[in-house]
């Protein structure tokens, strides 16, 4: 354990929170829309007028009004929804698992896959199978994801396809619905992510297989199931789990986002859809604001944990 | 480019079917932004969902509109969203890359390390929502919500290669003679990374046409005009009544420019020789 190189990447985390939530804050509250005209009555007088600015916090100073909204997010008090009035936290706590449940089989498939693939096609480097699999992903990577969606929709969904699953919608109860309503939007973000994924872990792959301790084990008649498993995979955990990583956010966030509000599915997606759609403010600030800040957070533990993982990295980061 | 490069890039025949691909739809904007091609992309010729017929190539939509006008129309708007997101988000970044190399480990660099990672935090969707709401529905917002998070990797590229540039003896030369500083980067040092941005440039170019298409169906995109992304929007609720053509026209021609592009990038990246540095 080396503890100073861990504090300082704690601490480099602290500048990172604060911008993304200044952001956040001066886009969404302080040029945010004015709702002073929103929640008044005809013909409002001077009077009134300042006292639904001074209720909205309109008339404080900006360094006030951003520590507020930290407190906000610090304190996960929210605020309440402009659109239904109920409570921003009780609303994301209940629609953050629908997200969850519909965006993790896809995620990791999407990864086993796209991981599965990059070892074969770099094992094959060079033959016809590598090239077979490299353009597959050259295609699948020029297919936009609204494409996907419509096209899985037309051929699994409809009657002019296979007619197999729901238009759209999200009646899970037990195991058998969660499975017939997680199939498509999981294939969708399979096909999505699998020829970025492919050739990210080919690339990974082929630097560790060209290695020369690789090429000893190879002469010396290690079968290539031990190679692959033991000796290449392992040394290239650390690229392979900081993609993971980085892609958690953005999966979640991006895939829920287009998913669930293409089929109907009642998760933070879909709150956030409507949420861009009608302008309701107190949503957008506490999604932007809490996964930004969650992203920086799972970045620091990230970099903690290499230095946990690779002493050579807490070194090579403390000389430069 | 040296005659070296465009020699292995001419005998990629995957490369050169992209640069061939994409050349036709650059074509195809060209023509619409003169007025040739794709103008009566708003105006109702014909009844709702009519089929393929000599007159309406791809059939027409709800409104009776032609869906062919709309597709070339749509063509000029990817080039519109990709070359004024490439080349801004391009410059911005060789700017900013340029300086933090130069300046490397410096509060300038601290600095531009800092907004790059404050901007790579916020998952893009929600961002370009923010500045959309921010600027309340200017037609500009998509744009400005692409260049302002699309250099970020630029610049990265950038600071390394400057950092490294820096390095070498004709730099060295330059202060030796007593150049100012900031007259090298852009003289000497910033010229000699127009190969990486280039490739750069084409994929970011993928990137921001992509991007259209996503946000225009999440309502934040084109606002006046036609898009392949509005097409795509207006298709979601056609297609479960059968009515495929807006999903064809627009699906299939963003997968073939898509594809030329990606293809093109390639190659380019193995003529240059910068893959190494990309990824």
């Amino acid at each position: 354990m080396n503890v100073p190189y861990l504090t300082r990447r704690l601490l480099y985390g602290i500048p990172l929170v604060l911008g993304v939530t200044f952001i956040s804050f001066l886009l969404m509250v302080y040029f945010g829309p004015d709702k002073t005209y929103e929640l008044i009555g005809k013909n409002p007088t001077a009077e009134q007028i300042k006292e639904v600015r001074h209720a909205l916090g309109y008339d404080r100073p900006f360094l006030l009004r951003y520590g507020e909204y930290l407190r906000e997010l610090v304190t996960l008090d929210l605020g309440i929804s402009d659109s239904n009035g109920e409570r921003v936290s009780s609303i994301l706590i209940r629609t953050l698992p629908v997200s969850i449940a519909l965006v993790v089989p896809g995620f990791i498939l999407g990864n086993l896959l796209g991981l599965g693939l990059g070892l074969l096609a770099a094992w094959y480097r060079g033959r016809w199978l590598d090239k077979l699999v490299m353009s597959a992903s050259v295609v699948g990577m020029s297919i936009s994801f609204l494409v996907i969606i419509i096209g899985l929709q037309i051929l699994l969904c409809t009657p002019y396809g296979l007619n197999l699953f729901p238009v759209r919608g999200w009646q899970v109860h037990d195991i058998g619905s969660y499975l017939y309503y997680v199939a498509v939007p999981t294939l969708a973000l399979v096909l999505v992510t699998l020829g970025y994924n492919t050739r990210f872990y080919r690339a990974v792959m082929v630097d560790e297989i060209e290695r020369d301790h690789i090429r000893t084990l190879k002469a010396y008649g290690a079968s290539p199931v031990e190679l692959l498993f033991k000796h290449v995979l392992k040394n290239s955990l650390i690229p392979v789990l900081t993609r993971i990583m980085f892609s958690v956010p953005f999966v979640l966030i991006s895939g829920s986002l287009l998913l669930e509000s293409y089929f109907g599915i009642p998760g933070v997606g879909l709150v956030t859809f409507n949420a861009i759609t009608s302008g309701d403010q107190p949503i957008l600030k506490a999604v932007v604001g809490l996964t930004g800040v969650l992203f920086v957070v799972a970045l620091t533990v990230n970099d903690m944990l290499y230095g946990v993982v690779d002493p050579r990295v807490t070194k090579w980061a403390s000389k430069s | 480019m040296t005659r070296d490069t465009w020699q292995k890039l001419k005998s990629d025949r995957f490369g050169m079917s992209g640069l061939v691909v994409v050349m036709i739809f650059a074509m195809i904007a060209v023509l619409v932004w003169s007025g040739l091609l794709g103008q009566g992309w708003s105006e109702v010729t014909g009844n709702r969902f009519e089929g393929a017929s000599a007159e309406h190539l791809f059939g027409t939509n709800l409104l009776g509109q032609d869906i062919l006008q709309r597709t070339l129309s749509g063509t000029a708007t990817a080039f519109e969203v990709g070359l004024l997101v490439t080349i801004c988000s391009t410059l911005l970044g060789t700017l900013l890359g340029g300086l933090a190399g130069w300046y490397a480990h410096s509060w300038v660099d601290e600095l531009i390390l800092w907004l790059k990672g404050v901007l790579d935090s916020i998952p893009f969707y929600l961002f370009a929502a923010a500045v959309a709401f921010a600027l309340q529905g200017s037609p500009w917002a998509m744009h400005l919500a692409m260049i302002v998070t699309f250099w970020t990797t630029t610049a990265r590229i950038i600071r390394g290669e400057v950092m490294r540039i820096k390095e070498r003896e004709f730099i060295e030369a330059a202060r030796a003679i007593g150049l100012p500083g900031l007259k090298t980067v852009f003289r000497h040092v910033l010229p000699n990374t127009f190969h990486i941005l280039l490739v750069q440039g084409t994929i970011v170019f993928v990137a921001a046409i992509n991007t259209e298409v996503i946000l225009s169906f999440l309502g934040l995109g084109i606002k006046d005009g036609v898009s392949w992304g509005l097409m795509l929007a207006e298709s979601s609720q056609e297609v479960l009544a059968g009515h495929f053509g807006n999903f064809l026209a627009a699906g299939v021609s963003l997968f073939l420019l898509l594809m030329g592009f990606n293809l093109l990038a390639d190659a380019l990246q193995d003529a240059l020789d910068t893959r190494r540095l990309l990824t």
